[in-house]
């Protein structure tokens, strides 16, 4: 008979007797928990940026300041790729002798190509999904234009030389840019009407934006093709870099949902190691007779291989359907907060979850397997003779190996698995030690205590070492647990406190000086709050150190981007709300010294700038030279006026500059806009709302996938954590026997079972929140960027959960040792 | 026949060469068992008996190429088995022997039928359950195929023991106190079936025990004290 067919009828025999529970099952919650995850991951990922290619209207688009090559369209097509095209340019509007300055854009017939067009028919109607872009001939605008300009829905508005006829109010278009200083309000038109108004002549300042649509493979090429053609000039945008706000929240977001597939395969993992040693233990016997019957030792490896291998494969059969069917569930669950087109779930994470089953299961199975091989036959007439344990080399660099590999994988982050694999070795072997030392110095103080402590205490105490293992794998699905809840409760805090309720919502730009105290006074009279005014100077860095910067820039980078255009500038007294030195100092308040200039953390970094740096600028047609005293942290998601470059006032005070400010305006109080922007017509008023709501959406529905992976990878921990303290029991339940034999009565039994489990709960309980804590910190300080504070909860509540799961999971364990019959299981534990 | 006429007629299976055992216990050495000279012949019965401590399991353990000697060798059917490493002793163990504990040894979570095929499936045999069923009848539990040792009184388990143990039809059966843990009408009735299987497959029977009237059902015995043959 083959092995495999003699494995495999084994296996069946050991499975019929409830041998093998423990272990199907941990591998099951590991297969399933991981699939569901990557797969919820993989799905959520696809489908956010899905969704966020809804604000660049396109999978793909590339900005340029003229047309592309026809080789691009060629190209596309050969992608199998949708393309549309905007033309954006700003232009003075003149009707009933008002004078607007507006932003146009010209849209092709098949834009946007992702997300959707909003408008009214009429002020007193509800907004509209608008299938398609302005047709010829007509043209698409903001309310603020008609009242600006005194004009009506059916009226003509002249863009150029070209007569347009309004037919509705625009109320959203899906990539409108974050670029918030240079925006003004928006006229739509059809790009085929473009050249008709003969607006566009050599040297106008215009952006052309080419959007592309496809399947995600095709555009991924396109991509890589389109890469090298880029001129200086053009450049291919990314919601990361174009969407700052946004990029950061789902970049941190895609970190946690890959920390939470390592935890849970973390505990999983614990789980199976623990209950293939218990496996082992209890086949030692098994194996000596095995080898007795005449089995090699290369035999008796392969027959348990092949038994776990079928296991392996039978279990993450069965966790993958469960895991498949637990992310539908997911996405059933959480429809009212997802987007409604959830793209499929991507076979290949099926078969990743089916891989990281039989990796797992080999990676902890493999050294307590190894351990039956050595068995000696011998055993059969000297039950005492144990095989060696495997070589902690093997133990745990099989083990360390495995999960530095599927941390990098699920997290592809290396900073973050090296955080967590350094943080999480090195306390582990400290505390590992620790916990040794005391427990041998414990043995002196025993004769002291009452009997049922002493009792307990002992059982800790018989073998330190076991009792160090089952201490750590308790701790780590307890780090683990506090990990996932600790980072995601976090996470959702910070989202919560980057948007309060009261978010500017109106961003004021281009108000005057000789305006400004007028302005105040018509806001305070208006009742509406306004956040600090920063001046803006328009100005381009073009000097470091007396290198022009194209010298130091590299190419693509954000410093290319920064010095390719103006930028504003500003100065201020004080540091900006929500910055944050990172070195350097912020000037004192009565400094009057010219020529400091703070700058923004990233910038500097990409423009190679450090403290101390000359930095030139040209405003208008003068030069100007700053000082690098300081650098700055950003927090470009408050959606607050942010800035590179802020300048002590004495340097910049002096050059013509106008004001911008930004304020909260519930909806209902809209109206009282109408009279700032008739008194104020050089204004430019932005209306973020829609920019605002449709962050605040992906961040709701971040925050609940981030829920309910919290609950997934707490109930994995507390099912792994009962199957493990299960996984110890045998020799508990052998003592506790004997014990009775001997004349122990059950209170005692029960009172020193009790304490041992309590304290062997406490210890991990406490170890764990003290690791989880370090990671935390490391974490939050060096990947996710999270503000770190001390977690007082935690601290109480770790060491009692502990003691509660641990003692609740033992006794519920043990119980039948002190109800049966104490030759019962005497028996029954000298037979396994 | 005369142990004379045993000795003459057959085929030596096993033969020691000073066979000597030692341990060392902190640092102490403990002679187990010293210069054990011994030849055993096919289809011979030689019981093996001593008190407690006196190295009988140790010599078994030896004989049967579980453990290996300190010094001098051990030769089945004439290959020195002390040279061997473990895996060919495995092999040696596979094609000649078969075994009776005193604690049965039975797979608990196994039926008395699997238990007594397991041997039988390891030797890749086809025909394991038709063999293993005929034996399990042979030693009168044909209503007991599908029990498990939890579900079988001890002198049962030790019946599919016996069943186990001759099923591969072995040239020698090693058995070490097979009634040590029955009481004594169930041990006898299992001596008897043991001498019984014995005789009818003519297989060679090397039997550890304290007890002098099973030793006399032997055809020989060797006595043991402090690791040394009287």
């Amino acid at each position: 008979m083959k092995r495999s067919t003699l494995a495999w009828r084994l296996l069946w025999r050991e499975g019929r007797s409830g041998e093998l529970t423990i272990l199907l099952i941990a591998l099951i919650i590991a297969v399933s928990s991981s699939t569901a995850i990557s797969l919820f991951a993989n799905r959520l990922h696809r489908t956010i940026n899905f969704q966020a290619a809804e604000f660049l209207a396109g999978d793909l688009v590339v900005s340029s300041p003229t047309l592309l090559p026809t080789v691009w369209y060629a190209k596309a097509k050969q992608f199998y790729l949708k393309q549309s095209e905007t033309v954006e340019f700003s232009s003075v509007l003149m009707e009933n002798d008002n004078l607007l300055l507006a932003g146009i854009k010209a849209v092709s017939d098949f834009y946007p190509l992702r997300g959707q067009l909003k408008n009214r028919q009429s002020d007193y109607t509800s907004e509209k999904i608008a299938p398609n872009p302005p047709k010829q001939g007509e043209v698409w605008v903001e309310a603020r234009i008609l009242s600006a300009l005194e004009l009506k829905l059916g009226e003509q508005l002249t863009v150029g030389e070209k007569k347009l006829t309004i037919t509705h109010i625009l109320t959203y278009e899906p990539d409108k840019r974050g670029d918030l200083y240079s925006l003004s309000p928006r006229v739509m038109m059809n790009l085929k009407d473009l050249a008709s108004t003969k607006v566009i002549q050599p040297g106008s300042h215009v952006h052309y934006f080419f959007q592309f649509s496809g399947q995600e493979s095709n555009i991924v090429d396109f991509k890589q093709w389109a890469k090298p053609y880029l001129t200086p000039s053009q450049r291919i945008m990314d919601i990361h870099q174009d969407r700052p706000e946004l990029g950061g929240a789902l970049i941190r977001a895609e970190r946690y949902l890959g920390l939470s597939s390592v935890i849970v395969i973390l505990i999983a993992g614990v789980a199976i190691a623990m209950a293939t040693q218990r496996y082992s233990e209890r086949h030692f016997n098994t194996s000596a007779i095995l080898r007795c019957l005449g089995c090699r030792q290369n035999e008796i490896l392969w027959l348990y291989g092949y038994q776990f291998l079928y296991l392996g494969v039978v279990a993450s059969l069965i966790g993958c359907s469960l895991g498949w069917l637990g992310q539908q569930q997911l996405f059933y669950l959480l429809a009212d907060f997802l987007p409604s087109e959830v793209v499929n779930p991507s076979f290949l994470a099926i078969v990743l979850g089916f891989l990281t089953g039989l990796t797992i299961l080999f990676g902890f199975a493999l050294p307590p397997l190894l351990r039956l091989k050595k068995v000696t036959p011998l055993r059969v007439l000297r039950r005492d003779l144990e095989p060696l344990p495997s070589s902690a080399w093997l133990v745990y660099g099989c083990a360390f190996s495995l999960v530095s590999f599927l941390i990098w994988h699920y997290t592809n982050d290396l900073k973050m698995t090296l955080t967590l694999l350094g943080g999480g070795a090195f306390s582990l072997f400290v505390i590992g030690i620790l916990i040794y030392s005391i427990i041998i110095r414990t043995r002196k103080f025993l004769t002291k205590l009452p009997l049922n402590w002493r009792f307990g205490i002992q059982a800790l105490l018989r073998e330190p070492k076991a009792t160090i293992s089952q201490i750590l794998a308790f701790s780590l699905t307890l780090v683990a647990m506090i990990l996932s809840f600790s980072v995601g409760h976090d996470l959702i805090r910070d989202w919560q406190q980057q948007l309060p309720k009261n978010t500017p919502n109106y961003f004021a730009l281009n108000i005057f000086p000789n305006q400004l105290e007028a302005f105040k006074q018509d806001l305070v009279q208006e009742k509406i709050e306004l956040s600090q005014l920063y001046p803006i100077v328009k100005g381009r860095l073009i000097k470091i150190n007396g290198t022009t910067v194209q010298q130091v820039v590299s190419k693509d980078s954000q410093g290319e981007r920064a010095t390719h255009r103006d930028l504003s500038l500003t100065f201020s007294q004080t540091l900006p709300e929500d910055n944050q030195i990172v070195t350097g100092e912020w000037w004192e308040t009565d400094n009057q010294e010219q020529g400091l200039v703070s700058i923004e953390q990233k910038l500097a970094t990409s423009l190679k700038v450090v403290l101390g740096d000359q930095l030139t600028f040209t405003i208008g047609s003068q030069q100007l030279n700053a000082r690098v005293s300081s650098i700055r942290k950003v927090q470009w998601e408050t959606m607050k006026p942010n800035f590179y470059m802020v300048f002590s006032p004495a340097s910049l005070k002096n050059y013509a500059h106008t004001y911008l400010t930004s304020f909260y305006l519930p909806k209902e109080n809209k109206d009282r806009l109408n009279k700032l922007v008739k008194n104020y017509s050089a204004m430019t008023l932005l209306e973020v709302d829609a920019i605002l709501s449709q962050f605040k959406t992906i961040l709701s529905q971040l925050t609940q996938a981030i829920n309910y992976l919290l609950y997934f990878a707490l109930l994995a921990g507390f099912t792994v954590l009962f199957a493990a303290v299960y996984a110890t029991l045998d020799q508990r339940i052998y003592e506790g026997a004997l014990m009775r034999t001997l004349g122990a009565n059950q209170t005692l039994l029960r009172n020193s079972h009790l304490i041992e489990f309590s304290l062997l709960g406490f210890i991990s309980g406490l170890l764990a929140i003290i690791i989880a804590e370090a990671l935390i910190f490391s974490l939050y300080h060096f990947v996710l960027q999270l503000d770190y504070h001390f977690h007082w909860l935690l601290w109480g509540l770790s060491p009692l959960a502990g003691m509660v799961m641990v003692t609740f999971a033992g006794y519920f364990g043990v119980r039948k040792v002190i109800k049966s019959s104490p030759m019962e299981i005497l028996r029954t534990t000298e037979d396994s | 026949m005369s142990q004379s006429q045993v000795s003459q007629a057959a085929e030596v299976v096993i033969e020691t060469k000073n066979l000597s055992k030692t341990v060392f216990s902190s640092h102490v050495a403990l002679h187990i068992l010293s210069a054990v000279d011994l030849i055993i012949k096919s289809a011979e019965s030689l019981a093996i008996v001593g008190a407690s401590g006196s190295g009988k399991s140790t010599l078994l353990g030896l004989l049967a190429g579980l453990d290996t000697p300190t010094t001098g060798e051990v030769l089945v059917k004439g290959q020195n088995i002390t040279v061997m490493n473990e895996d060919g002793r495995a092999a040696i163990r596979n094609q000649f022997i078969g075994f009776v504990f005193q604690s049965f040894q039975l797979l608990p979570n196994l039926t008395a039928l699997e238990n007594v095929m397991l041997p039988l499936e390891l030797a890749g045999d086809n025909k394991a359950k038709a063999a293993a069923t005929s034996f399990l009848e042979r030693v009168g539990l044909k209503e007991r195929l599908k029990h498990t040792p939890k579900q079988l009184s001890g002198g049962e388990q030790q019946r599919v023991a016996l069943a186990r143990a001759f099923v591969t039809q072995p040239t020698i059966l090693f058995a070490d106190e097979p009634t040590g843990n029955l009481d004594s009408k169930t041990g006898a009735h299992i001596i008897d079936l043991l001498f019984e299987l014995n005789h009818e497959l003519q297989t060679t029977l090397v039997l550890v025990t304290h007890d002098p009237i099973l030793a006399k059902r032997c055809q020989r015995t060797i006595t043991l004290e402090a690791g040394k043959v009287l």
